[in-house]
């Protein structure tokens, strides 16, 4: 997938998960790109750690940045005390209109995203995005284990939170894959 | 009676200090290697007194990494929200140990770059390694440990590690808390003090005053703060505006910030950082002598890459590649001649066009269709490309205001939020064809420069 395939599929994430609600801060768009990537399998080629507010991804914090300087995405600054929300451009529109195969093929992964993590508060979005990646890490294991795995990974997620949040993670897979068989 | 306290003296802080234990890593290997590779690569070729070496670098960066300590650390500069997140903050009895490893590892953190720097890493080496990884290996090797081992208290060399590489560069290891926050005080975004001690030292050296901001403010009012809130849902949709009172507590992690009184320190220093960028790190001219020192590098190393052994990476400095490069510049048998000769007699090639914004609207990769419309039309030997866009994020770190309240950057500051990231698209050609090339360009801009095409393969 080239750059523009990308900057294409990440300002449409951006457009859905602003019109379903979200905030859609910089903390947002990694969890959300994340899931669309790990859940959804849209190939966006980021590399993911667990770090601050769960899985983190430096080089799409570069790629965010990179597409604020071609006009691609808008910065929001919003009132004391909070940071911005982030935009997509006329001129990301446009370009979202000349890539109509690669927003079909992954398109419905990109609305599913939006429309089940939009309205997550941040707390949320940190532990099921931290269970999907437990998940994606430790495959062979139970959940309680990768339960554990978590909680030793975030101490503020209690284990039962963690249960809890990889079991919604399976549920939104299963959803997942049923949508996508229809 | 024997000395034990050291200085150096520095044109930047003055005096860099440090103990014996330290001075033993300084003339280790690795370190006085740093004596022979150059800050910035080629741009002593622009600004000719920027000939300074990453070794003076990397002493900078220990002394400020101290300082930076010192203050974060200090008990009355400390969040309450972060004594309960961060216990080892106040852990009076390991402090002294991670002061130590802080230093070393801000002091060992370059000891992985090729000769010239950045120049070229990327292509230069083999996939999957960058001169992080190479730092990584020094620092883990027996030599390294062994100084470390035997200092009072000893170190762990695995803590050095992280600390100098980083998150960023270490995704294979985990960090808590404390080691993300340490990390940050020597490679983070906003306030790392590698990058405060590049800013104020290549703007020195180079005879610019673009870099220079007031970092003894700035270092006074660096606090480790919990993150900037993070609202839940959209403002614009909700019955009232989103406030610290109707929406949950979002999680809150350590992160570098300052107090309200450095704000416009911070400032100074987001600014620096765009002008260095704009008008010195991306100087066009720089970068095509860059060009051509890594065309002459991939001619002249072994299947075109640096060795990542560490033996040989120790053994090769910019010295070596300088006289190897002068020999090839006379003889046009040996491999690299022609870029050696650029280099050399300042037959540089010249910039055809650089990224303009009206261009950028059309096809964000408008430097891409323009260089590959001049190969075509004058052969890829006469044609290179530079593309590069600022890495990191927004200026977004936490500020704690004069009532103790914590608010974005972004919310406080007009400045930060006006801040454009930085990015160049340069196409060079060969001087001999650049009248040529630019009235084939101002002919054809239009049918050239026109929106990206989907590939046919999605």
């Amino acid at each position: 997938m080239n750059r523009l395939q990308i900057a294409a599929l990440l300002t449409r994430l951006v457009d859905r998960l602003r019109s379903h609600g979200s905030w859609c801060s910089e903390t947002h768009i990694q969890k959300s790109t994340y899931v669309a990537q790990e859940l959804g399998g849209v190939p966006l080629g980021f590399n993911f750690i667990l770090y601050k507010h769960g899985p983190f991804s430096f080089d799409l914090r570069d790629e965010v940045t990179s597409l604020r300087a071609d006009g691609l995405l808008l910065m929001e600054p919003q009132a004391f005390p909070y940071g911005p929300k982030f935009k997509a451009t006329e001129t990301a529109h446009q370009l979202q209109q000349r890539y109509p195969k690669t927003l079909n093929t992954h398109g419905a992964a990109l609305e599913f995203v939006a429309q089940n993590l939009a309205d997550k508060p941040v707390a949320e979005l940190e532990r099921l995005a931290t269970a999907l990646f437990a998940k994606a890490n430790l495959p062979d294991e139970v959940n309680h284990k990768r339960a554990q795995w978590i909680n030793a990974q975030k101490p503020h997620i209690a284990t039962d939170e963690a249960v809890a949040a990889l079991e919604e993670v399976e549920s939104l897979e299963g959803v997942f894959q049923k949508s996508q068989a229809i | 009676m024997l000395k034990h306290l050291h200085e150096i003296r520095d044109p930047i802080h003055i005096f860099i200090r440090l103990n014996t234990d330290e001075r033993t890593v300084v003339d280790s290997v690795p370190l006085q290697r740093l004596r022979h590779i150059h800050q910035l690569a080629t741009t002593f070729l622009v600004y000719p007194a920027a000939t300074h070496r990453r070794f003076e670098h990397s002493l900078g960066v220990m002394e400020l990494a101290s300082r930076v300590f010192d203050v974060v650390t200090h008990p009355y500069n400390l969040h309450d929200e972060i004594r309960r997140l961060v216990p080892e903050i106040t852990d009076q009895a390991q402090l002294g140990y991670w002061r130590h490893c802080l230093k070393m590892a801000a002091l060992c953190h370059d000891i992985g770059h090729l000769p010239f720097s950045h120049a070229a890493e990327k292509e230069l080496l083999p996939e999957g390694w960058d001169h992080e990884r190479i730092t990584r290996e020094i620092l883990d090797g027996q030599q390294m440990r062994s100084l470390f081992n035997k200092m009072t208290p000893p170190l762990r060399a695995d803590d050095v590690i992280k600390l100098a590489v980083g998150p960023k560069k270490a995704k294979d290891l985990s960090f808590s808390d404390w080691e993300t926050v340490l990390a940050e005080i020597i490679v983070g975004d906003a306030f790392g003090v590698d990058r405060m001690d590049y800013l104020l030292r290549d703007s020195h050296h180079a005879g610019v005053a673009y870099g220079r901001f007031d970092h003894h403010r700035l270092i006074d009012t660096l606090r480790v703060l919990p993150s900037s809130p993070v609202p839940d849902q959209e403002a614009d949709n909700a019955a009232e505006p989103a406030s610290e009172e109707n929406v949950p507590a979002p999680p809150r992690e350590p992160a570098l910030g300052v107090d309200e009184g450095g704000l416009h320190s911070a400032e100074a220093l987001m600014l620096a950082r765009f002008f260095m960028y704009s008008q010195l790190y991306f100087h066009p001219v720089r970068r095509a002598y860059d060009i051509h020192l890594k065309d002459f590098l991939t001619a002249w190393l072994e299947g075109g890459r640096f060795a990542t052994e560490v033996s040989n990476h120790l053994e090769t400095t910019d010295n070596e590649v300088m006289a190897t490069l002068s020999q090839a510049s006379r003889d046009p048998e040996r491999p690299g001649h022609d870029a050696a000769r650029r280099i050399n007699s300042r037959q540089h090639f010249r910039v055809l066009y650089q990224r303009h914004p009206d261009d950028v609207r059309i096809n964000p990769e408008a430097g891409k269709a323009v260089f590959d419309a001049a190969c075509e039309r004058f052969g890829p030997e006469r044609c290179r490309r530079d593309r590069y866009s600022q890495r990191s994020g927004a200026p977004d770190f936490p500020v704690q205001t004069k009532d103790g309240r914590i608010a974005s950057s972004l919310a406080m500051s007009q400045t930060l939020n006006q801040l454009e990231a930085v990015s160049v698209d340069f196409v060079f050609v060969d001087p001999e064809i650049l009248v040529e090339a630019r009235n084939w360009l101002e002919l054809n801009r239009s049918t050239i420069i026109t929106p990206a095409e989907e590939p046919q393969d999605e």
